[in-house]
């Protein structure tokens, strides 16, 4: 029996209300002492990651998060039978117990600002041009001018990615204020500008809202999208790095495949 | 007007399977598939479920085992 897991939730209680899953099978709770994973069961793995299996697991994990405080559990994840959840959630329990307490009441915003990297740089280059007009020329040969363009770009970037600290910084004061917890990368391309998933406690939820708006206004010229409440994704933090199965559960599983026939099958995915 | 429906939609997607396809618990047994030391691949347990029945599939078909 495959069980397709969505979510580790605080509690051990059974799901009241109907909700169905992948291949419309109810969804239940397997407790596991005061917490529990949510599952269905699956006749077979996903084959495909398809619009709509993707949105059905959305739909059941914020589903969750209605009532719940939940960990989402990354798609097309499976486990070969009760036991093995078991054994897992034995092994992993302080952990999600750690994450569950930690990011009780607390909801995921997602917040990616697109800024016009052409004209930031076309400014950035004006202005150092002007500058240069005052200094005195470099004479003209192929060297002194390799040299001066190796400069100039290296100036150039510099002078773009100080501009991306400033604007990022303004910004992460605002939303920081309302946020217990932030994940921020920089310039993932040229034009991303910034790409931040924010916690933030429900009861600050408003104020966090209020702070992307009024950063919205700051500059007409940058697009922002802003998304959420999302159950935390970016957020829990497991410690332990490799997987939950101990190597004789993988072994039982897999005790019928050979690594060459698993090489077989990675070649078909 | 239904343009700026459509990309919102498809910005909410996007996000979306950011989310579920990347992020949240992993808790699929990683291993590591080395041929002669070398490790060719990372594989999920649960990707690995799914090559099973792939291979099942496969030797079911045309190829020849």
């Amino acid at each position: 029996m495959k069980l397709y897991i969505y979510g580790i939730i605080d509690s051990s209680n059974q799901i009241t209300e109907s909700t169905y899953g992948l291949e419309g099978s109810n969804i239940y709770n397997i407790p596991f002492c005061n917490i529990g994973a949510v599952v269905s069961q699956i006749s077979q793995p996903i084959q495909d990651v398809t619009e709509g299996a993707v949105l059905k697991h959305e739909a059941v994990v914020e589903k969750l998060m209605a009532d719940f405080t939940v960990l989402p559990v990354r798609f097309q994840t499976l486990i070969e039978g009760r036991d093995n959840l078991l054994s897992m959630m034995r092994s992993y329990y302080r952990d999600f117990k750690n994450n569950l307490e930690r990011l009780r009441d607390k909801f995921e915003f997602g917040i990616k600002v697109i800024w016009p990297a052409d004209k930031i740089k076309e400014n950035i280059i004006k202005t150092l041009n002007k500058e240069q007009q005052k200094k005195l020329e470099l004479g003209s040969s192929p060297s002194n001018k390799f040299m001066k363009d190796k400069f100039d770009k290296y100036k150039i970037d510099k002078e773009f990615e100080a501009k991306a600290d400033k604007f990022i910084k303004v910004m992460d004061i605002f939303f920081s204020k309302f946020a217990a917890e932030k994940r921020i990368e920089k310039l993932k391309t040229e034009n991303l500008l910034l790409d931040a998933v924010y916690l933030v406690e429900k009861d600050k939820e408003s104020n966090f809202r209020e702070a992307v708006e009024h950063i919205k206004t700051a500059r007409y010229d940058f697009k922002y999208l802003f998304s959420g409440p999302w159950p935390a994704y970016n957020f829990v933090i497991l410690s332990k790095k490799s997987g939950l199965l101990t190597d004789s559960q993988q072994t039982s599983l897999l005790n019928k495949v050979t690594q060459d026939q698993m090489l077989v099958g990675v070649d078909s995915i | 007007m239904n343009n700026v429906i459509a990309k919102s939609k498809d910005v909410t997607l996007l996000e979306i399977l950011d989310r579920v396809l990347d992020k949240g618990v992993v808790i699929a047994g990683d291993m590591v598939i080395s041929v002669a030391d070398v490790d060719l691949i990372y594989l999920g347990l649960k990707v690995l479920l799914s090559s099973v029945e792939t291979m099942e599939r496969l030797r079911g078909s045309a190829f020849p085992s």
